[in-house]
């Protein structure tokens, strides 16, 4: 019965969005809601844990930004316990898979917490919100979105979303068109005012000819930047310009580790090598390592990238660094047959020993 | 003499005489930054004289802290003697950090050179043709445009103003080195200590504006809490800061976490609360840890993906803190850190 549910509403998806949220709190049937909002500076947006209801109404559902990645921000909540009552969290469909991730790894609890995501159009790049374009590009979102958006083909949530909000389609919409996946959505539904409760087409009727566009962006985004393939040399000249600010590990939703293999004692080069390296070699980038772990967080991480751009954006010296990890994850969940958030049971590849496989890349 | 012409000068001045240090064995080692692929300038430790082709030991950015590239390998004394081509504020910093224990600066000669200022990086990224110019201040990074520090740091440093074009000796090791150079020249630098102190008197005024501006803007405990709300805590302030080495900075420890209940208690207290959390902790704590030893160099404020001016406002608590210990970081090595020096009777006007 719950199968292409669908809440329509004649007012705006905005203005439906907050009613729904306002309700779920006031009716008590959520404690909180998890959200985007603008912070008192314009332009600034932060994710809030908000449980007084009257500031719902600051709440921007699917504004087109991400300061964080929302599975970042959630992990943080829950990864000392779950949640004991209702959270609804509004997450765009690669924040739940980095989140189902998470999970799997032990950095968050998926308890309790009510998914509202959405059929997601993509993020604009924090920078080009920052300069004085900022109006001009909110207003044509689908022409400055993040490359990674450009090239999801992903943009449908998963299982583990509770509603689907219509907010990318291919024609646009009168009012609020959202999909009830569970009963709690049909129950939570059926007490909202002021909708229809109907029957609809699968989402992905409404979003075929947007499939087909990302799926051509991908395809091109796979053909045109370089891959190990191109040889190492292509990778040196790829991260040449890396300050090893390591925003792009700080702002991974999969970057979990609390200490990074690539700052231990253990792992981080000792001085006698160093200069030891620069006395045979004649000469030696300082300080050393950059290209270690670039390549190290792309070995720990392409099994799991959940290809949310964030690396990219938080990059102070415009290194394509989601679109290598993009294409690295494209081969590397393709020939270990794992995808990422897809499904809570499936185990992470880098956790599962099979004794017989990958046998056609070995000698 | 035209910004790219002054910047050339020095360049092939410092190769020069690195060229001779390395060549002659005086020193066994160099760390300079050089040309890398992409328009990039990645810090080198060379040992081999060939190698100084690609080197541009004044980049027009600043990738890395020089101090920082220096920290990764000067731990343990090295074996042979080392020369470190750097601007004023990394010679700064690298002090700084041999008295956090950092860098073991015995057998090290730090060479700076009178400092133009450095691109953005952000700025740099878009037109790879921008030269840092010293008089058109809209050209460097805006801690550069309100930096004092700007020449005479190290052992020795390159003057370039009041018609000089030497190295002036500032240590007994700097000394030593232009000795052993056959470089040791008596000339009058008072032209050139004029113009430092007319640049640095500029520089000040731009300064207290800039001081003001910032204190204007954000006022109080709302003021940083407006300042930091574009911060998502990517934290690379704090990664490409040379004064901030922890292995594991306190606000990453686990013993920090706090349950998912803690953040609705927090949220029910005011409504909502923001996440990540504790953006104003983590800022708040780097500025009590570090300000002491801020050389102000800006790197923090280069990195910031949400351009955030938060170089200046380290460097602005920075005046305020030094200014209460007496202390100026990087100027002396001998002087002890405030933070680590221990004194029954001090501060007494902070009491109750």
């Amino acid at each position: 019965m719950i199968e292409n549910s669908v809440l329509i509403s004649t007012s705006s998806t905005l203005d439906t969005m907050r009613r729904l949220l306002t309700q779920l709190l006031e009716n008590r049937e959520v404690d909180s809601v998890f959200a985007l909002r603008e912070t008192r500076q314009e332009g600034r947006y932060c994710y809030s844990l908000i449980t007084d209801p009257s500031l719902v109404s600051e709440v921007l559902p699917f504004h087109p930004v991400m300061p964080v990645q929302g599975a970042r921000a959630l992990s943080n909540l829950t990864i000392t316990e779950p949640f004991d009552r209702p959270v609804a969290a509004l997450l765009r469909p690669c924040e739940i898979r980095a989140f189902v991730e998470n999970v799997k790894q032990s950095q968050g609890s998926l308890e309790n917490i009510f998914i509202i995501s959405c059929t997601c159009p993509g993020v604009i790049p924090a920078s080009r919100l920052l300069g004085e374009e900022r109006d001009e590009v909110l207003r044509n979102p689908d022409e400055n979105i993040r490359n990674a958006c450009r090239a999801c083909t992903e943009f449908i949530p998963g299982a583990q979303a509770d509603m689907t909000v219509i907010i990318a389609s291919d024609k646009p919409l009168d009012g609020a068109v959202i999909y009830l996946h569970s009963e709690r959505a049909v129950e939570t539904a059926e007490k909202f005012d002021s909708c229809t409760l109907e029957k609809g087409p699968p989402p992905t009727e409404l979003t075929s000819e947007l499939l087909e566009a990302r799926g051509k962006a991908l395809k091109e985004l796979l053909r045109d930047i370089p891959a190990p393939g191109d040889g190492l040399r292509s990778l040196v000249s790829l991260f040449s310009a890396c300050i090893g600010c390591r925003g792009c590990r700080e702002a991974c939703p999969l970057c979990s580790c609390v200490l990074c293999d690539y700052e231990t004692a253990r792992t981080a080069h000792s001085p006698e090598l160093v200069r030891a390296e620069a006395k045979r070699k004649g000469s030696l980038r300082v300080p050393s390592g950059t290209l270690q772990f670039q390549l190290g967080r792309l070995m720990h991480i392409s099994p799991i990238c959940t290809s949310c751009g964030q690396c990219s954006d938080v990059c102070p010296v415009d290194i394509p660094v989601s679109d290598i990890f993009i294409r690295a994850a494209n081969l590397v969940q393709e020939s270990l047959n794992y995808f990422p958030g897809r499904d809570t049971d499936d185990t992470p590849p880098l956790a599962t020993f099979v004794e017989k496989e990958l046998l056609d890349i070995t000698d | 003499m035209s910004n790219t012409e002054s910047r050339k000068e020095i360049n092939s001045i410092l190769i020069d005489i690195v060229e001779k240090a390395l060549g002659s064995g005086i020193i066994g080692s160099v760390m300079v930054p050089s040309r890398g692929p992409e328009n990039s300038f990645p810090w080198t430790l060379i040992s081999d004289v060939s190698a100084l082709e690609r080197a541009e030991p004044l980049p027009p950015v600043m990738s890395v802290h020089g101090a920082k590239a220096l920290a990764s390998f000067t731990q343990s004394p090295s074996d042979g003697r080392l020369l470190a081509v750097m601007r004023p504020c990394e010679a700064r910093a690298a002090v700084e950090l041999s008295k956090l224990e950092q860098i073991n600066l015995d057998n090290i000669i730090l060479l700076t050179m009178d400092c133009p200022g450095a691109v953005p990086l952000s700025e740099y990224g878009e037109d790879g043709t921008i030269e840092p110019d010293l008089h058109h201040p809209d050209t460097l990074r805006p801690l550069c445009r309100q930096c004092i520090e700007f020449t005479s740091k190290g052992d020795l440093c390159l003057a370039i103003h009041g018609g000089l074009s030497m190295v002036v000796p500032l240590t007994t090791r700097g000394d030593e080195l232009l000795d052993s150079l056959g470089m040791k020249a008596e000339s009058d630098t008072s032209a050139w200590k004029e113009w430092a102190s007319g640049l640095g008197q500029e520089r000040e005024i731009t300064r207290t504006e800039s001081t003001d501006n910032l204190q204007k803007a954000y006022n109080g405990l709302q003021g940083l809490i407006e300042a930091f709300s574009g911060c998502i805590s990517c934290r690379s302030c704090r990664t490409v800061c040379p004064i901030c080495y922890c292995r594991l900075c306190f606000i990453d420890m686990k013993d920090r976490r706090s349950p998912a209940s803690e953040y609705l208690e927090r949220s029910r207290n005011s409504g909502a609360t923001r996440l990540m959390s504790d953006t104003l902790l983590f800022h708040i704590g780097r500025m009590a840890h570090m300000s002491l030893s801020c050389v102000s160099c800006g790197m923090c404020e280069d990195a910031c993906p949400s351009d955030i001016p938060i170089g200046r406002l380290v460097s602005m608590v920075s005046d305020n803190t030094t200014e209460l210990f007496d202390y100026n970081a990087g100027s002396n090595s001998e002087d002890p850190l405030p933070l680590n020096t221990f004194r029954l009777e001090e501060l007494h006007e902070y009491e109750d």
